[in-house]
């Protein structure tokens, strides 16, 4: 096989892998029981406040961004990947392994972006009739693509943040809690970028979300598509930014692990 | 005055969670009596239904049928009576708060047995000096040893001034010499007139500080002997292992009166198994008359004792 | 009280070494932030102490759900819940003095949104009834004690009840009326949402803020301790039961 038939041999092995303990959480019925009321709330929450407001727009761009924000807050999920790898003892197996851990974890956790892009489009088709917004038709399809570089740039943002806080495995769940009302509050989910003071404006354009939700808030705007394509762009190279980072960090600590001893077998 | 414990036709079964799943019989018909200040050995293999019997009698567990009593306090219906009556320990790294300290686990346990806070501090002092812990009380669980954890469940178990301790393997992970000072405290405690029934696989431990023991095998009471005679019973069958012994001299030894088996090894040895007493020295006569230096000899396992044992009695394995 | 002040002191501690417990500490201040955005950004300035009691009283309800409901299941991983059983001291007792812990640190979420909306958006909250307000926090924690003991007893029957509860955060809040007021719900939900003794909590909070007298006062805050004794009651009886029935099985200790 070529390097490349091999890598792609690898990721597809370990997308199933991933796959499978997705399966092991959620059958469709708990998915939707368990997860999709909960998506569906949380718009339904923040939707409800521009209703509060009096303001129709309002409710259109609270019920816009928090419904694309669910994208993020699963990429985000990728965090607790590698601490669960961690904790199952076989992360040094895989160091060990002849494939770069980067390549199998992005792999395994693609369907956190899979999932992350179909609970957000989920979000707004039934919670915009919902509160009477309307899709404009066909123009919304162009939604499904950004939704999807949404939850891809989270996920690598989230792997990036795994890196970081890799060694702590106790604050994992700190940080992808915090990491989700972070978001929602810097990448313009409930207030337009403008209402923040600049230097804040510029910071959350590296963050994911940002832009891929402008260019959404565009297509919903009837923008032109030029200006879309380049939020598009900004967010696709937001998310290799972030992967580009992470997979510094990984190589660092895999060196730094194999030297102390870090990579335990079992912790 | 009522006996410590006394165990009436215990029975209890665990009915299968799956479909495929086997019903199991933990306890059959057990009865047992304990009278007041004895330590008593509740003497099995893993599976025998040891643990089943300290749940029962420590509140967590109801029997399927039979009664228990705890200082004549059934324990199934009259646990308020029963449980600050109790101490137990389980074995196990678990059972405690690996977050806390020492001192804070024994402090917690502590007011959970209703003793005033002055109380508690100081027996939680006196306790840690006790199971040798006062040096690294302070320390978070999470930083013991196996055995540090040990001897704090152990000090968990006495913190309540119990009548009766119930003490479930609670020497699993100490290294020997711990083990050793686990004896000595058991003695102390015996001192103090309390009442312990120690469950455990440790033939040894059973026989250095058990006035009586008791064997149980799946479920069910074997025997309920003195440690004496079941050292007796244990040392009737020893074994001899030996090397190049030549043929022909195992060959007489098999036809000695008491050796009940010569097996050879894979290695090119052999076993000679004895279940008489006095055999053992005449077997060992004979090798050492015959040049054969490389010999052992052991005592068999609990397992093998047991089978004996039942062999013997004609009972149901 | 002893069993309870030991459950009392055993969390704190517990939270002191591995503090996972105050999470809802890091993001109260975060949704105090973004709520203050939204009504400050459509110049709503009469919603902007809403804006930050919502946090506190998500707080309150993250903490039941999240820690407080798991109390017994992690004991019970431990192998802490036997000995805790086999004690004197009633499971009950231990559990609320853990859970009035947990409420004493989640009521804390009140400073900290008090000086995130001072620094970062010079708002306050107007104190115009301050008693009354003092009361409904307190009768807000007391009644999300006693339904932490209900999720409690319910979640150490249910498998992945991890999962099921990160997802019940959200339809709770949305129930809770904790920031928009249960009348914007829809009509077939709000018969639902009454039985909810939180929208009685959200409604009371901000009545305290506003100049207008409240209108029964008494008889509001009576009813929230009402739910709230209710579910008190009907969680120890849920815990009774589940009880005896691992005792029965066996099921009191994991494998």
């Amino acid at each position: 096989m070529t390097r490349v038939a091999v890598t792609l041999n690898v990721m597809r092995n370990a997308f199933r892998a991933g796959l499978a303990d997705y399966r092991a959480i959620f059958t469709w019925k708990s998915w939707l029981a368990g997860w999709y009321l909960r998506v569906i709330a949380q718009v339904a929450f923040f939707a409800l406040i521009g209703e509060r407001l009096e303001d129709d727009e309002k409710t259109m761009y609270l019920l816009v961004g928090n419904s694309i924000m669910i994208a993020a807050v699963v990429g985000v999920f990728s965090l607790n990947m590698t601490t669960s790898e961690r904790g199952a003892g076989t992360l040094p197996l895989l160091v060990a392994s002849p494939s770069s851990p980067v390549v199998v974890f992005s792999a395994r956790g693609a369907y956190l972006a899979v999932d992350g892009a179909l609970s957000a489009l989920a979000a707004l088709a039934v919670a915009g009739p919902m509160f009477g917004v309307s899709l404009p038709w066909p123009d919304v399809l162009a939604v499904v693509p950004l939704t999807g570089l949404v939850a891809v740039a989270s996920y690598c943002f989230g792997t990036f943040l795994a890196g970081l806080v890799f060694r702590f495995r106790s604050v994992n769940n700190l940080v992808v809690v915090t990491t989700h009302v972070s978001l929602m509050a810097a990448c313009g989910v409930n207030v337009p970028l403008s209402f923040y003071p600049e230097p804040l404006e510029w910071l959350s354009r590296l963050l994911p979300l940002t832009n891929g939700l402008l260019g959404i808030r565009g297509v919903f705007g009837g923008a032109d598509p030029t200006t879309i394509l380049g939020d598009a762009a900004l967010e696709a190279a937001v998310a290799v930014a972030w992967m580009t980072v992470a997979l510094a960090t990984f190589n660092r600590l895999a060196a730094r692990g194999r030297r102390d001893g870090s990579l335990e077998f079992a912790s | 005055m009522p006996d410590a414990v006394e165990v009436e036709d215990v029975t209890r079964v665990f009915e299968p969670r799956k479909k495929k799943d086997e019903r199991v019989v933990a306890l059959d018909e057990v009865s047992l009596t304990i009278p007041e200040g004895e330590i008593h050995g509740l003497l099995g293999p893993n599976g025998a239904g040891k643990t089943t019997l300290v749940k029962i009698l420590s509140t967590v567990l109801l029997p399927t049928s039979g009664r228990a009593r705890v200082c004549g306090h059934d324990v199934v219906e009259e646990t308020k009576a029963v449980r600050p009556l109790i101490g137990i320990v389980f074995g196990g790294e678990r059972g405690l708060y690996w977050r806390l300290t020492g001192r804070q686990n024994l402090e917690y346990w502590g007011a959970l047995y209703r003793l005033p806070p002055a109380a508690v501090r100081e027996r939680t002092r006196t306790l840690l000096e006790r199971v040798g812990l006062a040096d690294r009380a302070d320390q978070r669980v999470e930083q013991y040893s196996r055995g540090m954890k040990q001897r704090l469940h152990l000090a968990r178990g006495l913190i309540g001034d119990a009548k009766v301790l119930f003490l479930d393997e609670p020497t699993t992970g100490m290294d020997p010499i711990a083990g050793r000072e686990f004896r000595t405290l058991i003695g102390e405690l015996k001192g103090e007139g309390r009442t312990i029934l120690l469950a455990t696989h440790d033939m040894v431990e059973a026989e250095t500080v058990c006035d009586r023991v008791t064997l149980i095998d799946r479920g069910k009471i074997i025997a309920t002997e003195s440690p004496r005679s079941l050292g007796h019973v244990i040392s009737r069958f020893q074994r001899v292992d030996v090397e190049g012994a030549p043929e022909p001299v195992l060959g007489r030894i098999a036809a000695l009166e008491g050796v009940s088996a010569v097996t050879r090894t894979e290695d090119g040895g052999a076993r000679i198994e004895v279940s008489e007493e006095g055999a053992t020295a005449e077997v060992l006569r004979r090798l050492v008359d015959a040049g054969v230096t490389s010999v052992r000899t052991s005592l068999p396992s609990l397992e093998e004792v047991y089978v004996q044992l039942i062999g013997e009695r004609g009972l149901e394995v | 009280m002893r069993g309870f002040l030991a459950g009392f002191g055993l969390e704190l501690r517990i939270v002191r070494a591995a503090p996972d417990a105050l999470m809802p500490l890091l993001t109260a201040p975060l949704f105090a932030l973004v709520f203050l955005a939204i009504v400050r950004q459509s110049g709503r300035a009469d919603l902007e102490a809403d804006a930050l009691l919502a946090p506190v009283l998500m707080t309150l309800w993250w903490v039941a759900l999240q820690h407080a409901g798991h109390l017994i299941t992690g004991d019970r991983w431990q192998a802490l819940l036997e000995p805790v059983i086999a004690t004197p001291t009633s499971l009950a007792t231990i559990l609320l003095g853990r859970i009035a812990a947990l409420m004493g640190l989640g009521l804390l979420s009140f400073g900290e949104v008090l000086i995130v909306g001072k620094l970062v958006f010079g708002v306050g909250v107007p104190f115009e009834h301050p008693v009354e307000m003092a009361l409904t926090l307190l009768a807000t924690a007391f009644a999300t004690a006693g339904t932490a003991i209900a999720f409690a007893a319910v979640f150490v029957m249910t498998r992945n009840a991890y999962t099921f509860t990160n997802s019940l955060s959200f339809p709770l809040y949305l129930l809770g009326g904790v920031f928009v007021p249960v009348a914007f719900l829809p009509g077939w939900i709000q018969p639902v949402s009454s039985g909810v003794f939180m929208s009685w909590s959200a409604d009371l909070l901000r009545a305290t803020v506003k100049r207008d007298g409240i209108g029964d006062f008494w008889s509001r805050l009576a009813m929230i301790v009402a739910l709230g004794a209710a579910s008190f009651l009907l969680g120890r009886l849920i815990l009774f039961h589940v009880l005896a029935r691992m005792r029965a099985k066996g099921e009191l200790a994991t494998v």
